[in-house]
């Protein structure tokens, strides 16, 4: 078994493109969908009248008023050409004492953007107005900045979710387990489809008439495939957490054993699929069809709460991902423990047990 | 040693062996004949425990290996028909995974790959990975995999296929040399009559699952004692002569070949003179003419109406 177990790895070293890929596209695709996104702003071209003094000021002025618009200096053909061709849904043009938007379609944001744009013109008029009346206008603006930076009332709102000191719901975890788990179930299931493989090439029969047992072939590529595919998930997230400074909350052990527990019962689905499919080709069309269905019904793409749909809230009920995400989520997101997981934890857990046992009996009916 | 009682295995309809007698005894060399499809995997396949017959038994010592298959697992060296190596690693490496799943290890396993890596001749080109390796240099190191553990027995299934006249040659005299000097019990399967006839001290011909015929090769080819073959080539077919050859009832056969004709005839029926005289009348041109004791194609010929290879 371990000289099974053992073998799995020495071919890894000799082929790891395929296990190298899994990892190079988790990184890449929870960059590109979680990391790199600084700002989820609209961005909006803005041009300013000959008339208008100081532009560098009126960017600055309009992006501090507020974080859902960024407005950038553009030219005035170049913007109406973009908002023309789509690229952007607002273009904003910035006169003496008034402005103009030009838009595609009038849309939810339209009546934000004309409010935000209002409002500097009129905080501006009314520091302008004051400012032409003392003999220093500059130093009077930035006595009025100070004194606005820390003013003497302050409105805040709380609204009721997560735990004191813990991480708020966040795209990039989304992102980042998501893009894990789904990379990481055919890493899984290819690792485990070489039982296919030597059955085709006939090195299976050759370690059948060994003294090796046919269950120790078994464990040997089940525990290969899954210390590579729980490697794989940990490596990842260890990687956005030190290196690129994602929170992933305090509860590291409880992270760890819900991929522990996702990852067995990922191997038990790759053993079921394996016992139903005839051959390695098969299995090559089966598995994206499996792992993009779970990942899609398991809200790896996407939270599952946003989903309303009975039908697939139902289905979702029965894929190993729904409940990875939901502990992995409720942990690193929403700072609970092991004790509030421990549900979702069992289900993975049993999954694992039922398509374990089937997988393997159908394997065994094949041979 | 090792004997097979009336060995069936059915799938779905297909009877793919069929009341399969055989046996083996120690230091023999038995050969398992007959084209593809007739059911000789399918039999060393039973007999090697990897396969779970429908009915019948197979016996070693006397004792089923049905009911406990690691009685003769121990023992026995199985060469499939397939490559069945890991071709991404080099076969040193491959030698080492088999020899440890056996329990070779340490001095003990690396002695017994290099004298099976001297036996196979790739003792020099062991670190190569084996996908770089040729077509024969694979079946080498295929048949060095199954003599790790010292078998007493060994299975070789179609060892040859699909490799070039050298290789061949190499592979066939180290089975020779593996049975005479080492004493192995050898049963070789192969559709290919001069391999069984170079090696095998007895023959089982297989056709349709059925052994149809048994004996050494003597006693095979003396079932054809009483006919000869006479094999005739022309310088381009003449479909009229093969006609009124055929209708002549002292021929007993008459089989078209690329180059002309293969016919059997009673021995000492003296047929070349109705030969040249028909030739003379369709105006053929005979380019030789050779008269040839039968072989274990002729028998198979003979026994089923078919060639080896269709």
């Amino acid at each position: 078994m371990k000289a099974l177990f053992l073998l799995q790895w020495q071919r890894l070293k000799r082929e790891p493109l395929l296990i190298g890929s899994m990892m190079v596209m988790t990184i890449v695709f929870v960059l590109a969908m979680g990391g790199f996104r600084v700002s989820s702003a609209v961005s909006v071209p803005t041009y300013f009248d000959a008339s208008v003094q100081n532009q560098k000021a009126w960017l600055e002025r309009l992006n501090e008023a507020t974080e859902g618009f960024e407005f950038f200096a553009t030219e005035e053909n170049r913007s109406k050409e973009d908002i023309a061709l789509g690229k952007y849904p607002y273009a904003l043009q910035v006169m003496e004492d008034d402005f103009r938007i030009f838009m595609l379609a009038e849309d939810e944001n339209l009546q934000v953007l004309k409010q935000v744009v209002a409002q500097t013109y009129l905080k501006e008029k009314r520091v302008s107005t004051a400012a032409a009346q003392v003999d220093e206008p500059e130093q009077f603006r930035k006595q009025v900045k100070e004194y606005l930076s820390e003013p003497p009332i302050i409105v805040s709102k709380v609204t009721p979710g997560p735990l004191e000191g813990a991480p708020s719901y966040n795209q990039k975890l989304q992102t980042l387990y998501g893009m894990s788990l789904f990379f990481a179930m055919y890493t899984i299931i290819f690792s485990l489809s070489k039982i296919a493989e030597e059955k085709r090439t006939g090195t299976l029969n050759r370690i059948i008439l060994s003294p090796i047992r046919k269950w120790q072939v078994y464990i040997g590529h089940m525990s290969y495939s899954y210390v590579i595919g729980f490697t794989q998930i940990v490596l990842i997230v260890l990687m956005f957490k030190y290196i690129f400074g994602y929170n992933v909350g305090e509860q590291m052990g409880a992270v760890i054993l819900t991929i522990a527990s996702f990852v067995f019962a990922v191997v038990a689905i790759g053993m079921l699929i394996l016992g139903l499919i005839k051959s390695t080709d098969q299995l090559n069309a089966v598995v994206p069809i499996v792992t993009v269905s779970m990942a899609m019904l398991g809200g790896a793409f996407w939270p599952i709460e946003i989903v309303s749909n009975d039908i697939i809230l139902a289905i979702s009920n029965v894929v190993p991902m729904t409940y990875a995400m939901e502990a992995l989520k409720a942990v690193s997101m929403f700072g609970q423990g092991l004790a509030d997981i421990y549900e979702p934890l069992a289900i993975l857990v049993l999954i694992g047990v039922l398509c374990m046992g089937v997988g393997v009996n159908l394997i065994e009916r094949k041979a | 040693m090792l004997e097979t009682v009336n060995l069936k295995k059915v799938f779905k309809q297909n009877v793919a062996a069929d009341d399969v007698n055989l046996y083996l005894d120690q230091g023999e060399s038995v050969g398992l004949l007959g084209p593809n499809g007739a059911g000789k995997s399918t039999t060393i396949s039973m007999i090697s425990t990897l396969l779970r017959p429908t009915s019948g038994d197979v016996k070693w010592h006397g004792k089923s290996v049905i009911k406990n298959p690691n009685e003769i697992r121990d023992v026995l060296g199985v060469v499939p028909q397939e490559i069945a190596l890991y071709k991404e690693l080099s076969a040193l490496e491959n030698l080492k995974f088999f020899g440890k799943i056996y329990g070779l290890k340490g001095k003990q396993l690396d002695k017994k790959i290099q004298e099976v890596l001297e036996i196979v001749g790739l003792t020099e080109r062991q670190k190569d990975l084996v996908k770089t390796y040729s077509g024969g240099m694979k079946r080498r190191i295929n048949i060095a995999v199954a003599l790790l553990h010292e078998p007493v027995i060994i299975i070789m299934d179609e060892p040859t296929v699909g490799i070039d006249p050298q290789s061949r040659n190499y592979i066939l005299e180290m089975v020779r040399q593996l049975k005479e000097e080492k004493g192995m019990t050898v049963l070789y399967t192969s559709h290919y009559m001069e391999e069984v006839e170079r090696l095998c001290d007895r023959i089982y011909i297989m056709d349709h699952g059925k052994v149809i015929a048994t004996g050494t090769k003597e006693e095979l080819t003396s079932i054809l004692s009483s006919e000869e073959t006479i094999i005739v080539d022309f310088d381009r077919p003449y479909p009229n002569l093969v006609n009124k050859l055929e209708k002549n009832e002292s021929i007993l056969q008459v089989t078209e070949t690329d180059n002309g004709i293969k016919l059997i005839v009673p021995k000492g029926s003296r047929q070349l003179g109705t030969i040249f005289n028909l030739a003379e009348k369709e105006e053929a041109q005979i380019t030789s003419i050779n008269v040839q004791v039968p072989t274990l194609e002729d028998v198979f010929l003979h026994l089923t109406g078919r060639k080896l290879r269709d």
